[in-house]
């Protein structure tokens, strides 16, 4: 008698008119699938945001650098030992291994970064001692002054260039060219400030001092000198495999490595350091995902809840309109329906929800990239609430169509 | 069986078992009832008068025998088939009126149409029809807690008529009126009945049973006495 279509329409119509009927408990109702959906949408924007951040600075970033470091593995370390990679291994490789461009050593002076004055303020920072290819490696532009040049190394002269935030943390005047600033000491004079590149996952990413190589050496002693990092870039056309072997050869002779020995140093590149991120953001999006996927079936209890104190405080309404003539089928789908535009509605409220509050989170945290919701994550949210819907509106459902409709006209 | 029977019971019983004992609510009751009939089922309680109201009104189906209603046999039917023969072949009024509380009394009657395939301005002619045959066409929209109980009952009666149904089925349909009420839905029913109506009417009240022109009274589940009234009681009824 009744086409599907037929008996779906009026069912809509007939569960549209109960929730306005009940609008204040039908808003509870969806409340855990609104703070589900939310919260999943919040988390996947806020993580997807991070992610194509991460990547687009990791590109600016220079893909193609590599960085070499010592390696000390867990059991090295716990019996005190800890590899290092020398200057001495840098001249080396600078002269023998092919196919390199830009290659620098870089070495972090701790012992300078932590007492920094200028005037009065006194401030802690990282302090990195490197040649003149680190610029090009690395990718940092003076936005005024210049970068330190051979000729420094050369001569040790004590200068150094400064990233943005140590200019502003020191209240150097705007153009702090030619000031001098004391590093633990030792006067240093500027000669350029970097250009400002803003924060990452809220690390400051302009709070550094370079200084030449040379100077930070013989400054620091040979303590230092004996742990370096390594920067360098394939030459165009060059294969990364190629260069990493000649450098493996190179360092496992020089550092007597046998057969069996593992490597005392690692390739860190711009590829690998992506893909460490992703495993972070892939997994804290699981985890987040489990706790939603929670909360959206708490939501779901509550929506079957509702809908059993419904039908039996709508038994007499059941009751008239089985007797008006109203199938088992017509009464299971109106329930079934409402149940769904329930939850449905929730996942709605929750999507915009969750995307406001991705975007406001994204402008008050600092250093946080835009929210970005992700196809996916929308069709995910609606497919799950529909299951939600169907899955915990089943049983009052039928539970209605059910109801002898003798009974239910009798009931008070 | 007379070919214009518009009900027709064969041997109907319906039973329940109550622990080891079985009860009879109705026991081999054959009766015709034919079109244009105006029919008072009177006895005491515990009668069996509900039992066979509800089996008359499809509601609930005999333990044995056969029904027919419009030439349909129902007594075998599931309960999807059964809510469809409710829908097209009979017109419920109920003591207690039983409209849909947050409904509008244009939308109580436009109900039983949802259940066929009927365009929605189709639906509202047919009702606005029926309402204003009950006298009520300046109430459509209205709730039905904005009305007083003779109001409430013309809704169920037009909500009754809408799907011009085979039978008009009242179970003590002025149960809940006072007198002066109870005579305007009466003289509504003998209209109704005038126009050609077939009703039955289930009451425990004698001065409803003599507007009828027949009454069956059940005793303990039997038909006791089936008789005509006089025209003369009727007439007496009408002043």
């Amino acid at each position: 008698m009744f086409s599907g279509l037929h008996a779906t329409i009026e069912g809509t119509r007939a569960a549209l008119a109960s929730i306005r009927a009940h609008a204040m408990r039908s808003a509870l109702t969806t409340l855990g699938i609104v703070i589900g959906v939310a919260a999943v949408i919040t988390v996947v924007a806020v993580m997807e945001g991070l992610s194509a951040s991460i990547d687009s600075q990791l590109d600016d970033l220079g893909s193609d650098m590599v960085t070499l470091r010592a390696r000390t593995s867990q059991e090295q370390a716990m019996l005190g030992f800890a590899n290092k990679l020398s200057y001495e291994d840098f001249i080396v490789l600078k002269s023998k291994v092919n196919n390199v461009q830009d290659m620098s050593a870089t070495m972090q002076a701790f012992t300078f970064g932590s007492k920094v004055s200028y005037g009065r303020e006194t401030i802690q920072t990282q302090v990195i001692g490197t040649d003149a290819n680190y610029q090009k490696v690395i990718k940092v532009f003076p936005q005024q002054g210049r970068f330190v040049r051979s000729s420094d190394d050369d001569r040790r002269r004590r200068v150094v260039f400064i990233g943005e935030s140590v200019r502003k943390k020191l209240k150097l005047p705007d153009n702090p060219i030619g000031e001098f600033i004391s590093l633990s000491g030792e006067w240093f004079r500027i000669i350029g400030v970097a250009e400002e590149r803003g924060s990452l996952f809220g690390f400051d990413q302009d709070n550094y001092i370079i200084a030449p190589f040379s100077t930070m050496a013989s400054l620091a002693g040979s303590r230092v000198t004996e742990n370096i990092d390594i920067l360098f870039r394939p030459a165009p056309g060059a294969s990364l495999d190629n260069v990493q072997a000649q450098i493996r050869q190179i360092l496992r002779k020089r550092h007597h490595l046998s057969g069996d020995d593992k490597d005392d140093f690692e390739f860190i590149t711009a590829k690998k350091t992506k893909e460490s991120f992703e495993k972070v953001t892939t997994s804290v999006t699981l985890v987040a995902g489990g706790v939603v996927g929670i909360s959206l079936l708490v939501g779901g209890i509550g929506v079957m809840n509702i809908m059993l104190v419904s039908v039996t405080e709508r038994t007499r309404e059941i009751g008239i309109n089985k007797a008006l003539g109203a199938t088992p089928n017509f009464i299971m789908l109106q329930f079934l329906v409402e149940a769904l535009v329930l939850s449905l509605f929730g996942g709605l409220i929750g999507l915009l929800l969750g995307w406001g509050l991705a975007a406001l989170l994204s402008m008050l945290m600092p250093g946080m990239p835009g929210a970005l919701v992700p196809g996916w994550a929308i069709a995910l949210s609606f497919g799950f609430t529909t299951a939600i819907g169907v899955i915990f509106g089943l049983m009052p459902a039928v539970k209605a169509s059910k109801l002898n409709p003798i009974d239910a006209l009798r009931y008070e | 069986m007379p070919v214009d029977a518009v009900i027709s019971l064969k041997n109907i019983s319906k039973r329940y078992q109550m622990g080891t004992e079985t009860f009879y609510a109705l026991r081999n009751i054959s009766l015709n009832i034919e079109r244009n009939d105006y029919v008072a089922i009177i006895g005491p309680s515990g009668s069996g008068k509900s039992t066979l109201m509800n089996i008359l009104g499809c509601l609930d189906v005999p333990s044995e025998g056969q029904y027919l209603l419009a030439n349909q046999a129902v007594a075998t039917l599931d309960e999807a088939q059964l809510a469809q023969i409710r829908n097209q072949s009979v017109g419920f009024i109920f003591q207690s009126f039983n409209l849909l509380p947050r409904a509008s009394v244009l939308a109580n009657v436009m109900q039983p149409l949802v259940y066929r395939m009927i365009p929605t301005a189709q639906r509202r002619d047919m009702a606005e029809q029926a309402l204003s045959r009950v006298g009520l066409s300046d109430k459509l929209g209205h709730f039905p807690n904005q009305l007083s109980g003779g109001q409430r009952q013309r809704v169920a009666i037009a909500r009754a008529l809408v799907t011009k149904p085979a039978i008009l089925l009242g179970d003590e349909p002025t149960g809940n009126l006072d007198s002066k009420t109870t005579q305007d839905i009466m003289k509504l029913f003998d209209q109704l009945h005038e126009e050609g109506h077939t009703i039955v009417l289930v009451t425990h009240e004698q001065d409803i049973a003599d507007h009828c022109r027949r009454v069956i009274r059940l005793v303990d589940g039997q038909v006791a006495q089936d008789s005509r009234n006089d025209m003369q009681t009727r007439e007496k009824m009408h002043v």
